[in-house]
């Protein structure tokens, strides 16, 4: 069986702004194997977002080959690449990206709405996941009372409680202070 | 949290926008119902309307007024059960703002051909037997507290008592009834004829006549014919006649009113038509403060029916909430309304094609409010939507 995680061939995407066509990814040869711990490193605007985005199959590629999982993204339509996403990956935002109307419990839960687990379970499960990042005081808070690090803890939590195959983070300490941004990786 | 519960949530971002836009709502479908029951109320008589009865009248005006020979000759046409005068007496009684139909009938006569016509006090023998006996409606007796065997003076308006303008008609309240259909009207005070006739003949030169005359007719008789015929009967006078079935004399009575059912009509979906505009603006406004949410929900895999739903719930539970609101407020008011209005809409009542009307327009406001925001999240690309912000 085939560790690989990642694999793109010939991947490209553009992006036009008015007038401009910005060629993003252009021909990206990639391989990750599973149960790695990658970082992308490079400076703005070089697409690393881009290819998170790819791969966590939030967008399509304009061209080339990308396999995730064992997946042939290209292969997906919308309906179907929203069940693979909710079935193997998990993403950690830079924003944080919590539903402001939720309690950071319910945040968790989201996810797992998707899963045929009975409510209690749901319950179960996030408050584990909330427990792991060391949030279980804070389950009833909304997000605007809980700080940038508490924040992006129950973002990490959200992002891992449906036990994905591939977890993204996309500059996951990005809006936080040294202090948080040294706990979320520590976390990670 | 479901869907349900994420779109109550949602809702409950603004509380203070959805609660103005429920009101907003609930204002309307409170007008929608209360207007729609004073035109059903209006028109009423006509459609619940009796087929074995027609109404002869001057075929100048319903006030000028016919022979008093005129309903013998009709009942001498075949297939009519009996013809007798229905005369509008148009007094006051205490204050002119006491408005209420009064009629000079046939006692016997008018209970006969009134089979809806349901006793709840006294009995028909003493309204026949009691010259000065008045039969009323319970609606007329609840308001004013009438009891049989009080006393009820009335001022001739339109037929001065011959005694004196001073002097007033007396009457003895003999009957009370209710109306099983809604062709009588509970708010009517029916009184001898020949109480009327006799006491105006004692000081007139010329003879009494009738505004008025309902004539009852066989169930298996052409209605058709016997109007032909009735006009063919004084068609060279002494009054020529305009013979209608019950329900054409009911419509024609209504349309006294100007065209108020049209009226009120385009004043309701007027105002309806506002609410719907605003209800849409609403949800606009929510789905476009919510667009974050939804990328975030499409990125963790929800679909995009998911998305349809969520704002399409919101636009329901918001129309709902509102329109039940306004629904249970007609319902409330109804007998107060119906108090309000007993004297020119006796029949006020919200009936069930009313309701059900009602609660059809909440559902379809709650579609139209939300079926563009719906589709708008669900069309939404997950990417789009994550790079919005509030």
């Amino acid at each position: 069986m085939s560790n690989v995680m990642i694999a793109a061939r010939g991947l490209e995407k553009t992006y036009t702004r008015g007038e401009e066509t910005l060629r993003v990814l252009d021909g990206l040869d990639l391989q990750m194997d599973a149960g790695r711990f990658n970082a992308l490193m490079g400076p703005s605007g070089s697409g690393k977002t881009t290819l998170l985005n790819l791969v966590g199959g939030l967008d399509h590629a304009d061209a080339g080959s990308l396999e995730v999982a064992g997946e042939e993204l290209a292969h997906l339509d919308s309906g179907s690449l929203a069940h693979w996403r909710a079935q193997t990956v998990g993403f950690v935002f830079q924003g944080f990206n919590l539903i402001p109307v939720l309690t950071a419990l319910e945040n968790v839960e989201l996810p797992l709405q998707l899963s045929p687990l009975p409510r209690s379970q749901r319950r179960e499960h996030a408050l584990h996941a909330l427990e792991l990042v060391g949030l279980a005081d804070r389950a009833r808070h909304r997000p605007k009372q809980l700080s940038g690090g508490q924040e992006q803890r129950v973002a990490i939590a959200r992002a891992i409680v449906t036990d994905p195959k591939l977890l993204l983070a996309d500059e996951p300490t990005g809006d936080l202070d040294r202090a948080s941004a040294d706990a979320v990786l520590d976390l990670l | 949290m479901g869907i349900f519960g994420l779109s109550l949530r949602n809702l409950l971002r603004h509380p203070v926008r959805s609660l103005l836009t429920a009101l907003s709502l609930m204002v309307a479908i409170f007008l929608l119902c209360s207007l729609r029951s004073m035109v059903t109320a209006l028109t009423a008589a006509a459609t619940e309307a009796s087929t074995t009865r027609l109404w002869v009248q001057s075929a100048v005006s319903l006030y000028v007024g016919m022979p008093l020979s005129y309903p013998t000759r009709i009942e001498a046409i075949d297939g009519v059960k009996e013809a007798f005068p229905f005369q509008w007496f148009g007094g006051v009684y205490q204050d002119p703002s006491n408005f209420f139909g009064q009629f000079a009938v046939d006692p016997e006569k008018l209970l006969r051909a009134y089979p809806e016509l349901v006793w709840l006090e006294g009995s028909p023998e003493d309204f026949i037997g009691t010259r000065t006996g008045a039969l009323v409606g319970t609606g007329l007796a609840k308001t004013f507290d009438w009891k049989v065997g009080d006393k009820i003076p009335l001022s001739g308006a339109l037929f001065p008592h011959p005694d004196g303008v001073d002097v007033a008609w007396d009457f003895e309240v003999v009957g009370i009834y209710e109306a099983s259909k809604a062709s009588l009207d509970e708010n009517t005070f029916f009184f001898h004829w020949d109480y009327f006739e006799k006491t105006l003949e004692v000081d007139r030169d010329a003879p009494v006549e009738v505004g008025a005359i309902v004539v009852s007719i066989e169930p298996t008789t052409s209605a058709t014919r016997v109007m032909s015929e009735i006009d063919a009967l004084y068609e060279n006078g002494p009054q020529r006649v305009q013979t209608t079935t019950e329900s054409e004399f009911q419509a024609q009575f209504a349309s006294m009113f100007g065209n108020v059912p049209f009226f009120v009509s385009v004043i309701g979906g007027a105002v309806l038509a506002a609410i719907v505009l605003a209800c849409i603006n609403t949800m606009l406004m929510a789905a476009r403060e919510q667009t974050h949410d939804i990328g975030i929900m499409k990125s963790l895999g929800f679909p995009d029916t998911s998305m349809f739903r969520l704002l399409l719930t919101q636009s329901f539970l918001l129309c709902g909430v509102g329109g039940a609101m306004g629904l249970g407020l007609a319902l409330g008011s109804e007998g107060g309304m119906r108090e309000l209005v007993s004297s020119m809409l006796p029949a006020y009542r919200i009936l069930d094609e009313t309701k059900i009307l009602a609660v059809v327009l909440i559902v379809v406001i709650g579609l139209v409010a939300g079926i563009a925001p719906a589709l708008r999240s669900s069309r939404l690309k997950c990417i789009d939507a994550l790079s919005a912000r509030e």
